[in-house]
């Protein structure tokens, strides 16, 4: 028997078992999946684009958020305080040296970073990978961007071209992939598993330092070794004498996975048991009419029977419609897919979208989600919470459409920590 | 202005015309075919994929089930490899018992379909998701038919006999010559859509194969012929559902019939007038017809996972306009002599029918042609396979066959469709493209579950790459002799794609202007964008959970919303910009 069960091992997930179990819950985690940090930069977006602005990057993003929020009072980040949320980062960025994948942000406190995209474009974000931030596009060297002659997610030559023309020169180059993997059909996972090897490394830095100009730094796809990476970064930039960093690919994304897995070594350390694979599908909760009721227990779907899961408290952080938190169907309804929360998304599909997809305004179905009180405790049509004992966070959380806005992680940090206090407290 | 001479100009380059090119070209006429956009841009490559044993046809228009059943034959052998003999059935649901199952066997007998009723028992095990209350099934030579591949297939044996194929060139208007009693039409100018020059083509025979837009290219001679644009939505569903081709055995209806397509399953189609070809909304009582209709034949098909939705047109010609509903209107195809019907000569148009019988289509043209031009040549495309045909017919595991057996896994660009690079490069390079819808046509490329989630960057990658390296202007030169080489033909074969064919040379119009205008942000904005449009009607469930993944990928990470060149279009930009998503009164509608 758990304090807390913790449903979906996102990051809004793990953030909150984290803060539940330094506050001294006894602490489970149910996941089906691995949550949208595989699919991802790797990055903590905190607010890269407004409605507003929609072409200009934000410059400081909390200070941006009061302006988000005069426009959208009811967006999560309004359930806290700039300060909160500043403090809730700050827990992330410590725990991240803790775990041995240290993040930092722009030279100059407080202001997002724009770092080079897979595709070449500038994408802003607030926290990455130390092995990103060489990358920052407001230091003056000149890019050489390394690729690997035949791997299939990652393209120099188009990040090069595009940077050149947005204002940040950069030339590409190609080694051959054979350097790094006799395996052709590697994916990005397996090509950084196979750098955490000494001599793999040893070849890729000598054959880096031919090719590399004084003067320049070196952008490599994110696959420099999976637990070596931190070594690995600062042996290469010591044998080519210049500043290197990494570049995400398309997924899986191993700076996703990297957190992940040193995130929930971590976790297992500090006592919280952690099941992926699992997923949950019913429950069984008690309501009285007009007062809140309760959550008894969940069930999840094992290879076997069915296993209640049961708890005093239950955390939902089940990451909305690309968490797989909702699911929908053709006549436009969207549901919760445990609990059957009530959603703010239109139930009728013509709704749902707007023409064109790069809108700069999104899609309204993207938007809503599950309406939650101030401290986080979803709430039905009187503005009441539902269940005493059940609390939500993250990528859920109605009123905001965090890939539009490069929110999701900060919204999965800030929600998920926010939560758990509210719920421990 | 440019000029061309020219025997025989064809217009339009669906399956009729690219039909005409062929037959025309292997009689030995000289011959030169527009086509506005890409090969299969109209109703060939918005169809709904079946050879047509004759079945559907058989209770009520036993000319047309005639015409299919020979077809049907005819293209087995030279389109072989176009071609899945899947086989088809005709099932009686309890609702569709009567007179009509009788019917429908005493009308194949007697234009000589072969059909066979097969016990229910063995239906089921044939296809084991069929309706078990289903009391009868009548076995047809129904087969699955892959137009992109044929047109390609077709317009290569043209041009290795000599034919002229210029696609992204639009008729803009006819070369009208003569007066008031000898008028004729003496060819057409045409538009390049890339570079904006204009060409006269010159030709003793102009054909208006321009399919729904044959009324609007008569128009420009100053002919009226009525066409009724009909409209047919269909839905792909992301497995193959079923093996066998499966009909309703009733009088033909909406969403009655199933083809089992590469690795989906296709159902279809709706039949609504439309007042124009184009733009042509998907709206959500026609899917939700189809999943219903579908329902019925194959129970649970309504809950799979849907891929895609889109429609065509179907140019239902009419002498004169009576009351008409879509499907009683005459599928026959039309040859329209506009000599003998309008005094103008010089000028023939070919319109109606379907695609299985395009082939004879053609036939019936280039006769008209020939008589018209005085000379006496048989027509040999009955007995002509086209290359590729001697791969025999096509069956759906083959590409992943190739790839494990020549060991591709690491070459695959999109693992959906196991496209791999060098198919990529290939095709690219062979038939030169203005947007990667071009390679989804020519390769399936992104036509599978994601949806261009991984491959859409992969091959903008990849293309890009090919341009810098200068490896793309190699084929520049017009050297025409060296394009019997390519073998479109294995266009789709991992297999036969092993090596970049850096030094191949295809001139088919397209190529001198590809490279240089290739912009790789543009590239990326019109793919995303195309397929946007196709799915937005079908957007819920496991296919919305899919889009947002996408939109991780290239908002979130890629940021391309935010890349240089925003301004920049191409001339199918707007095109996919058409807005597909469903509007309040639709879905009232339902
Ligand atoms: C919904 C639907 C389902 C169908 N299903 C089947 C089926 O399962 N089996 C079957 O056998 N048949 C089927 N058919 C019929 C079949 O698809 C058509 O008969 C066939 O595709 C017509 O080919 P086409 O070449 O005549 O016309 P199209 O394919 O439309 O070709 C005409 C071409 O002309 C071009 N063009 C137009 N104007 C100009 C211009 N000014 N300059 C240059 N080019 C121009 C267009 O871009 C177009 O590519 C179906 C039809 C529909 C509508
Ligand atoms: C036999 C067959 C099998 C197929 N199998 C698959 C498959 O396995 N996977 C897959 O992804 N796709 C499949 N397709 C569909 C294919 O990917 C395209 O959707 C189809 O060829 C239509 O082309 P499109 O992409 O230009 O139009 P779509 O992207 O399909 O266009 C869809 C939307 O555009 C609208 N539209 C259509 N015509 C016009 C017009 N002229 N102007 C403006 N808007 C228009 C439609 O109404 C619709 O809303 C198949 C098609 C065929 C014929």
């Amino acid at each position: 028997m758990s304090d807390l069960l913790v449903i979906g091992a996102g990051l809004s997930g793990l953030m909150a078992a984290y803060t539940a179990v330094k506050a001294g819950m006894r602490v489970t985690i149910a996941a089906k999946g691995l949550g949208s940090m595989h699919w991802g930069a790797g990055t903590i977006d905190v607010l890269g684009y407004t409605a507003t602005q929609p072409e200009l990057p934000v410059k400081r993003p909390l200070e941006q958020i009061q302006s988000l929020i005069q426009q959208n009072p009811q967006h999560p980040y309004a359930l806290l305080t700039n300060e909160h949320i500043a403090q809730t980062l700050a827990t992330f960025v410590a725990l991240s040296k803790d775990i041995g994948v240290p993040y930092g942000g722009a030279t100059n406190p407080g202001d997002n970073v724009l770092l080079p995209s897979p595709a070449g474009a500038a994408r802003p974000t607030y926290l990455a990978p130390k092995a990103q931030l060489a990358g920052d596009l407001s230091r003056s060297e000149p890019m050489l961007i390394v690729g690997f002659e035949g791997m299939r997610d990652f393209y120099p030559e188009l990040i090069a071209e595009n940077l050149t023309h947005l204002g940040y020169p950069a030339r590409a180059a190609f080694l051959p992939l054979k350097l790094i993997t006799n395996r052709r059909d590697s994916n990005t996972v397996q090509l950084a598993q196979g750098l955490d090897n000494k001599e793999q490394r040893a070849l890729l830095a000598a054959a880096l330092r031919k090719i590399v100009r004084p003067g320049e730094r070196i952008g490599l796809p994110a696959i420099l070794g999976m637990d070596a990476h931190i070594t690995f970064l600062a042996e290469l930039e010591r044998e080519t004498n210049s500043p290197v960093f990494e570049i995400p690919t398309l997924p899986p994304s191993v700076p996703g996975v990297r957190l992940y897995k040193a995130f929930r070594g971590h976790l297992q350390s500090l006592g919280v048991r952690l099941t992926a694979g699992l997923e949950v599908i019913s429950t069984q909760t008690t309501a009285p009419n007009g007062v809140p009721g309760a959550v008894q227990w969940v069930e999840s779907a094992t290879s076997a029977r069915p296993l209640k899961l049961r708890a005093d408290k239950f955390l939902l952080a089940t990451g909305g419609i690309l968490g797989g938190g909702f699911n929908s169907d053709v006549n436009g309804r969207v549901w919760e897919t445990i609990f059957n929360l009530p959603l703010t998304i239109p139930q009728e599909r013509a709704d749902w979208f707007n023409p064109g997809f790069l809108n700069p305004q999104g899609h309204p179905v993207f938007k809503g989600g599950v309406k939650v009180n101030a401290s986080f405790q979803p709430i039905g049509a009187n503005d009441q919470p539902l269940y005493a004992n059940l609390w939500a966070a993250g990528n859920l959380l109605a009123h905001s459409d965090g890939i539009q806005e490069r929110s999701v992680e900060g919204t999965a940090v800030a929600t998920g920590v926010a939560a758990a206090q509210a719920l421990s407290g | 202005m440019n000029r061309i001479q020219t025997e025989v100009l064809v217009i339009g380059g669906g399956a009729t015309g690219t039909g005409v090119a062929w037959d025309a070209a292997l009689r030995g006429l000289k011959v030169v075919l527009v086509e506005r956009r890409d090969l299969t841009h109209g109703t060939s490559g918005r169809y709904h994929g079946l050879l047509h044993s004759g079945g559907r046809y058989a209770v009520k228009d036993s000319h047309g089930a005639a015409e299919c059943i020979a077809e049907n034959q005819i293209l087995r052998v030279t389109h072989a490899h176009c071609i899945e003999d899947t086989s088809g059935f005709f099932v009686v649901l309890p609702e569709d018992e009567g007179e009509y199952p009788d019917k429908f066997k005493a009308g194949c007998e007697a234009v000589g379909i072969p059909c066979v009723e097969i016990p229910v028992a063995e239906a089921l095990r044939r296809e084991p998701l069929l309706n078990p209350r289903i009391s009868r099934v009548f076995e047809v030579p129904d087969g699955s038919s892959d137009s992109f591949l044929a047109a390609h297939a077709t317009a290569q044996a043209a041009r290795n006999a000599g034919a002229q194929i210029l696609t992204y060139h639009e008729v803009t208007s006819l070369i009208m010559v003569g007066g008031e009693s000898d008028r004729r039409v003496a060819g057409a100018v045409v538009h390049n859509v890339v570079t904006g020059e204009d060409t006269e083509i010159h030709a003793d025979m102009t054909v208006n194969a321009a399919g729904a837009w044959t009324g609007k290219l008569a128009a420009m001679a100053g002919i009226e012929i009525t066409i009724m644009p009909s409209k047919g939505t269909m839905v792909a569903m992301n497995h193959r559902l079923v093996n066998t081709v499966v009909n309703r055995c009733k009088s033909p209806s909406d969403g009655d019939i199933i083809v089992p397509s590469h690795t989906v399953c296709v159902i279809g189609t709706t039949s609504i007038n439309v007042p124009e070809p184009e733009p042509l909304r998907i709206e959500p009582w026609e899917v939700k017809k189809m999943l219903e209709e579908g329902d019925k034949m194959v129970p649970g098909f309504a809950q799979a996972r849907v891929l895609r939705a889109w429609a065509g047109v179907r140019p239902l010609f009419q002498d004169t306009y009576t009351s008409g509903k879509g499907r009683d209107v005459t599928r026959k195809l039309a040859l329209l002599d506009h000599k003998e019907r309008e005094g103008v000569a010089g000028f023939l148009t070919i319109t109606g029918g379907k695609w299985t019988t395009f082939r004879l289509m053609a036939e019936a043209t280039v006769d008209d042609i020939c008589r018209h031009l005085g000379t006496e040549r048989p027509c040999t495309t009955a007995t002509t396979p086209v290359p590729g045909a001697e791969q025999g017919h096509y069956w759906v595991g083959h590409r992943l066959h190739e790839i494990e057996e020549k060991h591709l896994q690491s070459e695959l660009v999109c693992e959906c469709e196991l496209v791999t690079r060098t198919m990529i490069e290939n095709a690219a390079r062979r038939n030169p493209l203005l947007t990667l819808d071009d390679l989804r046509r020519d390769v399936r490329l992104g036509k599978g579950p994601c949806q261009g989630g991984f491959c859409t960057y992969r091959a903008t990658g990849i293309l890009h790459e090919m341009k810098k390296a200068g490896s793309w202007e190699v084929n520049m030169s017009d050297d025409a002799s060296s394009a019997a080489k390519w073998e479109v033909a294995y266009l789709q074969s991992p297999g036969h794609n092993l090596v970049s064919d850096a030094d191949s040379h295809e001139d088919n119009g397209r190529a001198a202007n590809t490279a240089d205008s290739f912009n790789p942000n543009l590239l990326l904005r019109d793919f995303l964008q195309e397929r946007w449009k196709g799915v937005t009607p079908i957007l819920w469930g496991r296919q919305l959970k899919q889009e947002r993944l996408d939109e991780l990928i290239y908002m979130s990470l890629m940021n391309v919303d935010h890349l240089p060149d925003k301004e920049l279009s191409s001339p199918v930009t707007e095109f996919y910009l058409f807005d597909t998503t469903p509007t309040a009164e639709e879905v009232a509608d339902v």
